[in-house]
C-alpha cells in the first residue's frame, strides 16, 4: 500500500463541500458560498503550536486548502470544470490511520465539526466510528510516497532535536575545561536533559519560537 | 493562507493526464516503490521531509450523496504534495538542475508538460498548476529535513555515550567526550526561526510575533 513507508503514512482526503447557499453563516457572510466559509474557517486557525494540528498526536506536517477546479492546460488540452469543491486534507503522520483519526477527534473534535460542516454528508457523523468511516470514504490512495525524513514517533523526533540543540549549546559552553570540570558538567547536563525521558524536557510540537520552544 | 510553516514550505501541484498514458504513470510509481534506481536522484535531495503523488481516476473524487454531482471529467488527475526546506525557487531549480531526468519521469505523461529543463517554461508550468495552502503545520518549524535526521543521530549517540562514561576517570571522560563530539561533528547545530526567504514570510512572522506578544527582531 503506497499510504504507507515504514511507520510514516501519507492520509489524503477530499472532503466534497455542499454546493448552493449555506444554510447557516457568520454574519455578513450569507452571500457567499460553503466552499467560501470553510476557506474563512481555515484562515481563522491559529498556527504553529497553537494550530489544531499541534494537539493532534503524532503528525508530522499537515495541510489543508480548498480545490475551487482543475487547473486548464491551455489549447489543445480540453477544458473541464470540477461539479463540486473539494476540501482537501493532508497530513504525514506516525502510526496506523485509525489509530490517528481517534486521537484526532479525541482532542480537536470542535474545531472538526467548525470546518467540515459545510462538507457533503458530515451531517451523519456523530462520534468517532462514524467519523473515521466518514474521513475514510473521502480518502484517495496515495500512488507514491517518498519519505525523506523519519518515520520514528513525533515525541521521539521532538526529543531528539531538542537533545541536539542542547548537547551543541553544552559543547560550546564547555571547551577548554579541565577533565574533571567538564565531566561534572556533563552529569549535572545529563541529569537536566533526562536524554531517556520523552515526556519532557522535550521541544513542543509546532513551536517557533526559541524563547517558548522547550517544555520543562 | 500559508504555503509556509518555519523552514517547511508546502507546495500542491495538479496536473492532468490523459487516461490511457496513467497507466504508463502509476506503473513507473509502482517501481519507484520498489527499485531506487527508478527515483532517479529523489533521494539526494536532502531538503525533502516528505513528498507524494496522488493519481486520481474521474469516478474516484468522493461522492457522498445522490444529492451531490457526480464528476464528468475526461482526465486523470495527478495531484502532488510536498514538504521541503527552502524557498520555492530553491526548491523547483534544484529539482530542474540535480534531478531532471527523474523529475522528467515523473510527470513525462502529463498533458504539455514542458520538461525540467529550460527552467523558464518549466517554472511557468508549476506556477499555473500550483493550489496555495490555506493552513500549513509543521511539527517542528525550526527544523529543517536534516536536522530531523541528524537528531535521531545525536540522540542515538548520546543514549549509548551515557552509560559508557558512568565509571570513567575524568581523562576517559574527556576522550571519550571528544571521540562523541568527533563523530558527531556533522549532526551538531543550533537550530533557529527560518532566515528571511521572502518579505511577506517575514512580515506574517513579525505580525505573528506581535500578537503573540513576543519581541519583534528586526531581521
Amino acid at each position: 500500500m503506497a499510504n504507507k513507508s515504514g511507520n510514516a503514512y501519507a492520509l489524503t482526503v477530499l472532503f466534497p463541500i455542499l454546493t448552493g447557499l449555506p444554510k447557516e453563516a457568520p454574519d455578513g457572510m450569507n452571500d457567499q458560498t460553503p466552499a467560501a466559509l470553510v476557506r474563512l474557517q481555515l484562515q481563522r486557525l491559529a498556527v504553529n503550536e497553537l494550530s489544531p494540528m499541534a494537539r493532534v498526536p503524532n503528525t508530522y506536517l499537515s495541510r489543508l486548502w480548498v480545490l475551487d477546479d482543475v487547473p486548464y492546460q491551455g489549447r489543445p488540452a480540453g477544458l473541464e470544470h470540477l461539479k463540486s469543491n473539494y476540501l482537501v486534507f493532508s497530513s504525514n503522520f506516525h502510526g496506523e490511520l485509525d489509530d490517528y483519526l481517534r486521537g484526532m477527534w479525541s482532542v480537536i473534535e470542535l474545531d472538526i465539526r467548525a470546518i467540515l460542516k459545510y462538507c457533503v454528508g458530515f451531517d451523519r457523523v456523530t462520534d468517532v466510528t462514524t467519523f473515521i468511516d466518514y474521513v475514510k470514504r473521502c480518502q484517495v490512495e496515495t500512488t507514491f510516497f517518498f519519505n525523506g525524513s523519519s518515520d520514528e514517533p513525533l515525541a521521539v523526533q521532538l526529543k531528539s532535536l531538542y537533545l541536539k540543540q542542547e548537547l551543541a549549546k553544552f559543547a560550546a559552553a564547555n571547551q577548554g575545561k579541565s577533565a574533571a570540570d567538564l565531566q561534572a558538567a556533563f552529569k549535572e547536563f545529563v541529569a537536566r536533559v533526562q536524554p531517556a525521558n520523552l515526556e519532557r524536557p522535550t521541544w513542543k510540537a509546532g513551536a517557533y519560537h526559541l524563547d517558548r520552544a522547550v517544555l520543562e | 493562507m500559508s504555503n509556509i510553516a518555519g523552514k517547511a514550505y508546502a507546495m500542491n501541484a495538479i496536473t492532468p493526464m490523459r487516461w490511457y498514458t496513467a497507466w504508463l504513470n502509476r506503473f513507473f510509481f509502482w517501481g519507484s516503490g520498489r527499485f531506487t534506481s527508478f527515483l532517479g536522484g529523489l533521494l539526494t535531495l536532502s531538503l525533502i521531509h516528505y513528498a507524494r503523488w496522488v493519481i486520481i481516476k474521474p469516478n474516484q473524487f468522493p461522492r457522498l450523496s445522490p444529492d451531490q454531482p457526480e464528476e464528468q471529467l475526461k482526465y486523470h488527475y495527478m495531484f502532488f504534495f510536498s514538504n521541503f526546506n527552502g524557498s520555492w525557487d530553491q526548491y523547483v531549480d534544484s529539482f530542474s538542475s540535480a534531478i531532471s531526468g527523474g523529475l522528467d519521469k515523473f510527470w513525462i505523461f502529463n498533458i504539455k508538460y514542458p520538461k525540467s529543463i529550460p527552467m523558464l517554461p518549466f517554472h511557468r508550468y508549476i506556477t499555473a498548476n500550483q493550489i496555495w495552502t490555506d493552513h500549513y503545520y509543521n511539527a517542528y518549524p525550526m527544523a529543517s529535513s536534516n536536522d530531523v535526521k541528524s537528531a535521531r543521530r545525536v540522540r542515538d549517540a548520546l543514549l549509548a555515550f551515557i552509560p559508557d562514561v558512568e565509571r570513567a576517570t575524568p581523562q576517559e571522560f574527556q576522550d571519550k567526550y571528544n571521540r562523541l563530539l568527533i563523530g558527531l561533528q556533522h549532526d551538531l547545530s543550533q537550530m533557529d526561526a527560518n532566515p528571511v526567504v521572502s518579505l511577506a514570510a517575514s512580515a506574517v512572522e513579525r505580525r505573528l510575533r506581535r500578537e503573540q506578544g513576543l519581541s519583534v527582531r528586526s531581521s
